[in-house]
C-alpha cells in the first residue's frame, strides 16, 4: 500500500507539474520592474537533474532533524493532524541559541514572511524601500505590489554594497533591505563597516528601519564576520532575518525568523506570524527545534564542506578567465561573457539547472549555487562544453 | 548527497506502523497556548485529557499520508518549487479532482491564509466585512486589525446564518463571509438557498465579494446541501474555500485552498505567501486527495459518533442545533465558561466562548466513539442536577 501510494504521488506529480508550472509564476512576488522577474526552476525538476539554481544545502537537514520530524508524528501518528503550540518552544530554542529573549523573536513561513511583513510595516507611498541592485527580490516585489516606491542602489565595482552611496540613498527611506552576504552577488561587507553604516543611517535618518538579511550567515568565512543580532535587540530600527532554508538544509519545510527589539517584533507578530499558528506547519516547527539545538559542529561542517566546493568551482572559472565575485556564500556570481539565459538553457539540456536572470547583469553574469563536490565535478564538465561554444552562437 | 546520507534516508522511508488516533485544532491551540503561557492548564495534572475543542478529525491523516511525508525526506532541503513533484502538482491535483483549471485554484497555508488575504484584498475602511454571529472569527479578527468596518448578523432561531439581514448588510460591503456549515453552530444551508443568496447579493451589490467557506463540507449529510464550487466557477466575485485540516486530518500540515474564477482569485494569488506549502505538505495533500475512501469512512464514523453524542446530551436535557459537521452547538443551560471549566477538571476540554451565546451554549467537537462515551459520562456529572435553560430539572439517572 505504501509503495503504491508513493508510486501514485510520483506519477501524479510528473504528469501534472509541467502543464501547470507557468501559472504560478505570478505568485512569487517577483514581477517587479526594477529587480528580476522569473524563476525558471518553476518548471518541475526531473529526477537526475543537478539543481544549482536556488542556493540550497544539497545534503538537506541531516539525520537528527529528519528523525525529529518522524518523532513529531507521535507514537500513534496523530501529530501531523494537530495544531501544536510547539511554535512557542521553537521561539524559546532560537532565543536560547542566539542569546536573546523570546520576546525578541518572531517566526515566519521561511524568511519570506519576515521580509514581506517588514516591507508591509515599514514602507508606504511616501516611505520607499531601498535595496541594492541586484539583491534578493522579495521586498521589492512586495513593495511594488503595494504601490510603494523602491529605490535601487548600484553596487560597487567589486559587486559589493557601496556603503557611502547606500547611506545617502537610505535617507528618508521607510525600509532598507541590507542583504549580507548579498544574493545574488555573494559578496560580504564586514561587520565593522556594517555597524558604521547603521550608525550613520540612525543618525541621518532616524525613522528608517534596516532589515539585515543574514540568510547566508553560516557560510561566511571572512575574518571580520559577526552577526548583528546584538544590535537589533537593542535598536528598534534594526531587524535581523534568518532562515532554516540555507545552511540548515530545510528549504522545503518553510521556516525562518526575525530577531529584533521587542517593540519591533511585536509589530511584526501582530501583523502576520507570531507563534506559528497561521502559516507554519508542525513538522517544520519540530524540525526547527532539532536543527537549532544541534551543536555548532553542524554548521561548521557545512561551512567547511561548502568552502571546499566553492574553492574548487571558483578556481575552475578563474583558470578559464571568467572572474567570479568574492563569494562568502553557498553560491557564486560569475562573468560568463554571454546572456545568462543562453547559458542556463544550454546547461539545462545537459541536466544542470542554474539560476534565473539578475538584471542589470543578465547579459553577462550567472549565479551558480554550490552542490556537492561530486555534483560540481559533473557540472563543470558541462559548463566546459557549453562555454566552449562561442558566446554569440548562443 | 553522500552514500551514508542516502542509506539513512532509505532506512527511514518505511510505512508508518502505529495506530493513528487524534488530530486537533487551531482555536484550541490559541486558547490553550495562552493558558499555558499564563501557567495554568484547566486539566489537573495526572488526569487523562480528551480534547474535543477544535473540530478536528480525531483519527489524524492516516497511513497513506504519513508514508507520503516519509517519502519526501530526501527532498527536505529543496524549495517546494524544486521538489518532485513540485508545489504546482498539488494545484493540478486539486484542479483534477474538481475537473477545473489550475488557474481556478489558489493554495493557502491552511484556508486561514486565504481568509486573511480575502479580508486584506476585498475590504477597505469604507467597504467592510459582513459575517454571522457567531461564525468563524478569523475574518473579523483580520478586519479589526485593519480597522475596517464589520457587520455581524446574529444567526436565526434555528442557529442558521440569517441570510435576509445578511443580504441587506451586504449592500456596499467589501466581503461577505458565508461559513457553510457554520462554525460554531454546525448548521448548513441547502444549495438552492445559497444560490438564491448569492444571486440576490450580486443583484443588490455587484462589487461585493462572497467567500463561501466549506471547511466542513465532507461531514455534511443533509441531502439539500451541495458544494457552491460550481456556482463560484459560474459567478464573478464568488469563491469557495476548502481545507485539509478537518476531515482530511491534517490541521498541523497547513494546507487549504480557494476555488473560483481566475479573475476573482487574482488578488488572493498576488497576496499568497510565496512557497507557502512545505514539501512535506505538498506530498501529504496529494496523497490525501488520492484516498477518497479515507474521507468516506471518516464521514460515516463521524455521523455515527455525532448521533450518539446528540442523543446522550438530549437525554441530559441539552438540545443541540442540527449538526452537519464534526461538532455540536449545545444548549448547556449555563455559562460556557462554567461548563468548560467543570468538564476540564474531569479531563474533557470543550470549545471556547461564542458570543452572543456564551451564557448558554457550548461547542463540543466529535472525538472517537470511545472518547465521546467517556465524555458523555463527564457531561452527565457536570450537568446534573443543575436546571436546564428551560428551567426543567433533570432527575438523577434520567440521562440513561
Amino acid at each position: 500500500m505504501a509503495l503504491t501510494r508513493r508510486g501514485f504521488v510520483q506519477a501524479a506529480g510528473i504528469g501534472a507539474a509541467g502543464a501547470f508550472a507557468h501559472s504560478c509564476i505570478g505568485a512569487r512576488g517577483r514581477e517587479n520592474a526594477v529587480w528580476s522577474a522569473v524563476e525558471p526552476t518553476l518548471h518541475a525538476i526531473e529526477s537526475g537533474v543537478i539543481v544549482l539554481a536556488s542556493n540550497e544545502n544539497p545534503l538537506g537537514p541531516g539525520v537528527r532533524v529528519l528523525n525529529a520530524v518522524k518523532a513529531a508524528f507521535g507514537e500513534s501518528g496523530r501529530a501531523p493532524g494537530r495544531y501544536s503550540n510547539a511554535g512557542r518552544d521553537l521561539i524559546d530554542a532560537i532565543a536560547k541559541k542566539q542569546g536573546v529573549k523570546p520576546e525578541n523573536v518572531v517566526l515566519g513561513c521561511g524568511s519570506t514572511q519576515i521580509l514581506r511583513s517588514a516591507t508591509h510595516l515599514f514602507t508606504a507611498k511616501d516611505k520607499p524601500l531601498v535595496g541594492t541592485i541586484p539583491t534578493y527580490e522579495e521586498c521589492a516585489g512586495y513593495a511594488e505590489m503595494m504601490g510603494h516606491p523602491v529605490r535601487p542602489v548600484a553596487l560597487d565595482a567589486n559587486f559589493k554594497i557601496d556603503l557611502d552611496k547606500f547611506a545617502d540613498a537610505s535617507k528618508d527611506a521607510g525600509l532598507v533591505f541590507y542583504c549580507n552576504p548579498n544574493n545574488p552577488t555573494a559578496t560580504y561587507v564586514g561587520a565593522g563597516a556594517t555597524r558604521e553604516y547603521f550608525a550613520r543611517v540612525n543618525r541621518e535618518s532616524p525613522e528608517t528601519t534596516i532589515l539585515v538579511d543574514e540568510a547566508y550567515y553560516d557560510y561566511v568565512t571572512d575574518p571580520d564576520h559577526d552577526t548583528h543580532i546584538p544590535i537589533a535587540v537593542e535598536n528598534p530600527r534594526i531587524i535581523v532575518a534568518r532562515t532554516f532554508s540555507k545552511a540548515y538544509g530545510m528549504a522545503g519545510l518553510r521556516m525562518g525568523y526575525a530577531i529584533g527589539h521587542k517593540d519591533t517584533i511585536k509589530k511584526m507578530a501582530d501583523w502576520d506570524g507570531g507563534t506559528g499558528t497561521g502559516s507554519l506547519n508542525v513538522l517544520a516547527i519540530h524540525a526547527g527545534i532539532a536543527a537549532i539545538q544541534q551543536d555548532a559542529s553542524f554548521t561548521a561542517e557545512e561551512r567547511a564542506r561548502n568552502r571546499a566546493v566553492r574553492d574548487f568551482t571558483m578556481h575552475w572559472f578563474a583558470e578559464r578567465g571568467m572572474k567570479p565575485t568574492d563569494s562568502q556564500a553557498n553560491f557564486m556570481f560569475v562573468h560568463i561573457g554571454r546572456p545568462a539565459k543562453a547559458f542556463r538553457d544550454a546547461c539545462r539540456k545537459k541536466g544542470i539547472a542554474v539560476a534565473r536572470d539578475f538584471p542589470p547583469f543578465e547579459k553577462t553574469h550567472c549565479r551558480l549555487s554550490f552542490g556537492t563536490m561530486e555534483e560540481m565535478k559533473k557540472a563543470v564538465a558541462v559548463f566546459g562544453e557549453v562555454l566552449a561554444k562561442k558566446a554569440n552562437a548562443a | 548527497m553522500s552514500v551514508s546520507r542516502r542509506g539513512f534516508l532509505r532506512g527511514t522511508v518505511l510505512p508508518f506502523s502505529g495506530t493513528v488516533i487524534a488530530a486537533r485544532g487551531m482555536e484550541a491551540y490559541q486558547a490553550e497556548a495562552a493558558q499555558e503561557r499564563n501557567g495554568r492548564s484547566l486539566v489537573p495534572p495526572g488526569v487523562t485529557e480528551i480534547r474535543i475543542s477544535s473540530n478536528e478529525n480525531p483519527l489524524g491523516p492516516g497511513k497513506a499520508v504519513l508514508d507520503a511525508i516519509l517519502g519526501k525526506f530526501p527532498e527536505a532541503g529543496r524549495y517546494p518549487f524544486n521538489s518532485t513533484p513540485n508545489d504546482g502538482a498539488l494545484t493540478s491535483a486539486i484542479a483534477a479532482k474538481f475537473k477545473i483549471k489550475p488557474e481556478n485554484v489558489v493554495l493557502g497555508g491552511g484556508s486561514q491564509e486565504i481568509l486573511k488575504n480575502a479580508v486584506r484584498a476585498f475590504t477597505t475602511p469604507s467597504r467592510g466585512l459582513v459575517t454571522g454571529a457567531p461564525s468563524f472569527e478569523n475574518c473579523p479578527g483580520v478586519a479589526k486589525k485593519l480597522g475596517h468596518p464589520i457587520k455581524e448578523i446574529k444567526v436565526d432561531s434555528m442557529f442558521r446564518l440569517d441570510l435576509e439581514p445578511m443580504i441587506d448588510a451586504a449592500k456596499g460591503a467589501g466581503l461577505v463571509f458565508l461559513n457553510n456549515p457554520n462554525n460554531p453552530t454546525a448548521t448548513v444551508h441547502g444549495a438552492k438557498v445559497v444560490a438564491d443568496f448569492v444571486s440576490r447579493v450580486r443583484q443588490s451589490s455587484p462589487d461585493t465579494v462572497i467567500l463561501i467557506d466549506e471547511a466542513y463540507h465532507d461531514y455534511v449529510t443533509d441531502p439539500s446541501y451541495q458544494s457552491a464550487i460550481p456556482l463560484a466557477l459560474d459567478t464573478a466575485n464568488v469563491f469557495v474555500t476548502r481545507t485539509f485540516s478537518k476531515a482530511y486530518g491534517m490541521a498541523g500540515m497547513r494546507v487549504g485552498y480557494a476555488i473560483g474564477r481566475a479573475e476573482t482569485l487574482k488578488p488572493l494569488e498576488k497576496l499568497r505567501m510565496p512557497y507557502n506549502i512545505s514539501v512535506f505538505s505538498v506530498a501529504a495533500a496529494i496523497a490525501a486527495l488520492g484516498d477518497a475512501k479515507h474521507i468516506a469512512a471518516e464521514r460515516e464514523r463521524n455521523t455515527k459518533v455525532r448521533a450518539f453524542t446528540i442523543k446522550a446530551l438530549d437525554e441530559f436535557g441539552c438540545k443541540a442545533a442540527d449538526s452537519q459537521a464534526n461538532f455540536l452547538f449545545v444548549d448547556v443551560g449555563r455559562p460556557t465558561k462554567e461548563f468548560r471549566e467543570a468538564c476540564a477538571k474531569q479531563g474533557v476540554v470543550v470549545g471556547r466562548d461564542f458570543p452572543p451565546f456564551e451564557k448558554t451554549h457550548a461547542r463540543i467537537s466529535i472525538g472517537t466513539m470511545d472518547e465521546m462515551q467517556k465524555s458523555a459520562a463527564v457531561f452527565r456529572n457536570v450537568l446534573r442536577p443543575v436546571a436546564t435553560s428551560t428551567g426543567a430539572p433533570i432527575e438523577e439517572g434520567s440521562w440513561r
